[in-house]
């Protein structure tokens, strides 16, 4: 059985590719179906706005990596462009990718804690939905105990500067003091909501809530002590506003240059910030050219936030390092795992051959007295303890493929391996 | 030559004072800061001391040669940051202001500082107003003209998402913009009464209201770019990077009045 992770990150993909590539929550469900269909094995989907990834099982890495590029490149265009920008990972690689990521140590801004909870999420709906089955629940179990420990055992998420307060930092910057400036929210996103708890340390005037679903406004509007108001009122809200949070799941960007351009007309070009957190955006990228007008995208902010972060190399180091233990144990355990028939087996084969050459011996020694039987079998089965436990040792010690064909030829003899070999592929 | 003593003096706490601003924006620490803003108070308290001195000595307001003129200018500036530094808490523009200010003092006390007789027709109760006035106009243009200088750098470190190459000390773009919108609206009326109360002073001394000199002249150029200035920002709105660079052009008109026609050009008023 083996891992495979394809995928692309904001280390080898620009964000415009990244939002092409986008797998939103129904989406990862039809394109987990179709792996299915085409004869994956366990797989998980998770992608965020800095990353997309597919994680698959197979016995076959090559065939398993083609399946995973074949559903991708069916979904968003040729092969051949994809290529550019993925990586493919299998086994003890993809093992330690995925603890890295499910700690924050491959995210933008190193140690921060949000994917954890969306590397959660996109475990739980695979395996929701049947795809993630024993092997799969194995490694990301463990991911997540991996990425407790870096938590705990380092600094490298104690206080990152997250990208709200890099938002809030640059509010600062444009504006000062925030204490009666407007802001208006689109969208009803989380990240949104997070976004805004930070702006509220800072005391802002009204909080506008608008959504295409105003229902979904007004719901939000009440949680949050705002105004909520319809979606096409998005003109003239952008007078009133000093500042834009925007989180929606739209595909294509909702506010333009067009519309901007004459709301700052109208607001006498008064200074307008855009923090545009949503992929794929929300503001049109050209919105920035504007007199007065300010766009952060969430790549911006992430870069920002990350210049900011100093002193972390040493952390980042420690916190490899636990992964790196942490890959080696895992790969360890798992062959541990595998070997478990095997020791069975052999403890099964000796003790049979002990058991049938001591029933020959008792029965030449007729009358025997209960204390001598109980001493042979003890004896008996000291031997076969003493002779069996410097094998299992070394298969406990180096699990490799070699030893264990070793060891199995060793005390099993070859009539018994090609039992036992059948009985593993089978499994 | 203990008014050159005392100047020195306030030049020598400017230059300290310039220097706790500077570290203060290099080490962060507010205790420079602080620092900072007393040593410029005591020069400007020292400074405003040698302007009274050599009023006594000289026995005409000083404001009549290039000495003088550059002194007292410097003076208005330390006056107006510290006015500007209570009213927005800007501390961290001291770091720009402060040097300017003390490497006027130094041009000024490199100029010739000797006290002459005044001419003739600069003796009159209308030199300490008009000069005065106008004086207190131009230093308040050229803070308006720092003031942009510093929102055009931040703005486009903002715009081109490079913010982390700008100190996080400077004021915000809002504060800078807001200081501008004040700059020219207390420059203009001071602008407008040096210009009222030169052209009263000219009918008395030339018999002319107005006679088309060139410092006349760009003085009404420099009346007429911000007049448009103001009115642009009230009417449609101008601020932020235009109205930053308007500011610059605008006081380089002030610059042309205040030295080109003196250095350049010449006219009724080359005094300095």
């Amino acid at each position: 059985m083996h891992l495979i992770v394809l995928g692309l990150n904001h280390n080898t993909a620009p964000l415009d590719i990244r939002e092409k590539l986008f797998i939103s929550d129904e989406a990862a469900a039809g394109l987990l179906g179709e792996l299915k269909a085409a004869g994956a094995g366990e797989a998980a989907v998770i992608s965020t706005c800095n990353r997309t990834e597919v994680y698959v099982t197979g016995a076959d890495r090559a065939a398993s990596g083609r399946t995973v590029m074949d559903a991708l490149a069916g979904r968003f265009g040729s092969a051949d462009s994809l290529f550019a920008y993925t990586y493919l990972l299998s086994d003890e690689e993809a093992y330690r990718h995925l603890f890295l990521v499910a700690s924050g140590l491959d995210s933008m801004v190193i140690g921060e804690p949000q994917i954890l909870g969306q590397v959660k999420d996109a475990y739980r709906s695979a395996s929701g939905s049947g795809a993630a089955g024993p092997f799969l629940d194995k490694v990301f179990n463990r991911a997540f105990q991996v990425a407790k420990r870096v938590r705990t055992e380092t600094r490298i998420g104690y206080n990152p500067v997250s990208i709200s307060a890099m938002a809030v930092e640059l509010a600062r910057k444009i504006f000062g003091d925030l204490q009666r400036k407007q802001i208006l929210v689109v969208g009803a996103g989380e990240m949104c909501e997070i976004a805004l708890k930070h702006f509220r340390k800072e005391g802002l005037g009204e909080v506008l809530v608008t959504n295409r679903t105003f229902g979904a406004a007004q719901q939000l509007a009440e949680q949050i002590i705002g105004t909520a108001h319809p979606f096409e009122a998005m003109a003239d809200l952008l007078v009133r506003v000093d500042m834009v949070l925007s989180s929606t799941g739209s595909e294509r960007p909702i506010i333009d240059k067009p519309t901007v351009m004459d709301a700052m007309k109208k607001r006498k070009r008064r200074p307008l910030f855009f923090i545009d957190i949503a992929v794929p955006r929300d503001v049109e990228p050209a919105v920035n050219d504007i007199g007065n007008v300010y766009l952060y995208d969430i790549d911006d902010l992430k870069e920002l936030s990350q210049a900011h972060l100093s002193n972390r190399i040493e952390e980042s180091r420690k916190a490899h390092a636990i992964v790196d233990e942490e890959v080696r144990k895992f790969s360890l355990w798992l062959g541990r795992l595998d070997m478990n028939p095997v020791i069975a087996r052999i403890r099964e084969r000796l003790d049979a051959i002990r058991d049938k050459e001591l029933k020959k011996t008792l029965q030449k020694l007729k009358g025997a007295d209960a204390e001598t039987v109980r001493q042979l079998d003890l004896l008996t089965r000291s031997i076969v303890n003493k002779i069996v436990h410097p094998h299992l040792a070394a298969l406990k010690e180096d699990g490799s493929p070699a030893v264990l064909e070793l060891i199995k030829q060793l005390l099993l003899g070859e009539e018994d391996e090609k039992e036992v070999g059948d009985r593993d592929e089978g499994e | 030559m203990n008014i050159a003593w005392v100047l020195y003096t306030a030049l020598g706490l400017y230059l300290v004072s310039a220097f706790c601003y500077l570290g203060s924006l290099r080490a962060g620490r507010t205790g420079f800061e602080t620092a900072g803003r007393y040593f410029l108070v005591l020069g400007f308290l020292v400074h405003l001391f040698a302007l009274v001195l050599r009023y006594f000595i000289a026995g005409y307001t000083p404001i009549t040669n290039l000495h003088e003129s550059l002194s007292f200018f410097a003076l208005c500036m330390a006056g107006f940051f510290i006015f500007l530094r209570h009213a927005y808490k800007v501390e961290s523009l001291g770091a720009l202001f402060v040097p300017v200010l003390a490497l006027m003092l130094v041009a000024a006390l490199a100029a010739p500082a000797a006290i002459r007789p005044l001419p003739p027709v600069l003796r009159s109760y209308w030199l300490p107003i008009h000069t005065v006035f106008a004086f207190i106009g131009n230093a308040v243009f050229f803070s308006g003209f720092l003031v942009s200088i510093v929102y055009l750098f931040i703005e486009r470190a903002i715009k081109k998402k490079r913010i982390r190459d700008v100190s996080g000390r400077f004021p915000s773009l809002e504060t800078l913009d807001r200081i501008n919108y004040k700059c020219m609206s207390y420059g203009f009326p001071l602008l407008t009464i040096g210009i009222i109360t030169g052209s009263i002073w000219a009918e008395m001394a030339w018999g002319s209201y107005w006679s088309w000199d060139p410092k006349e002249t760009w003085s009404l150029i420099t009346w007429l770019m911000y007049a448009i200035l103001i009115h642009n920002r009230l009417a449609i709105g101008w601020r932020g990077r235009k109205t930053a660079y308007m500011m610059i052009a605008a006081f380089v008109s002030v610059v042309v009045t205040f030295i080109g026609v003196n250095l350049f050009i010449g006219g009724l008023h080359a005094y300095i």
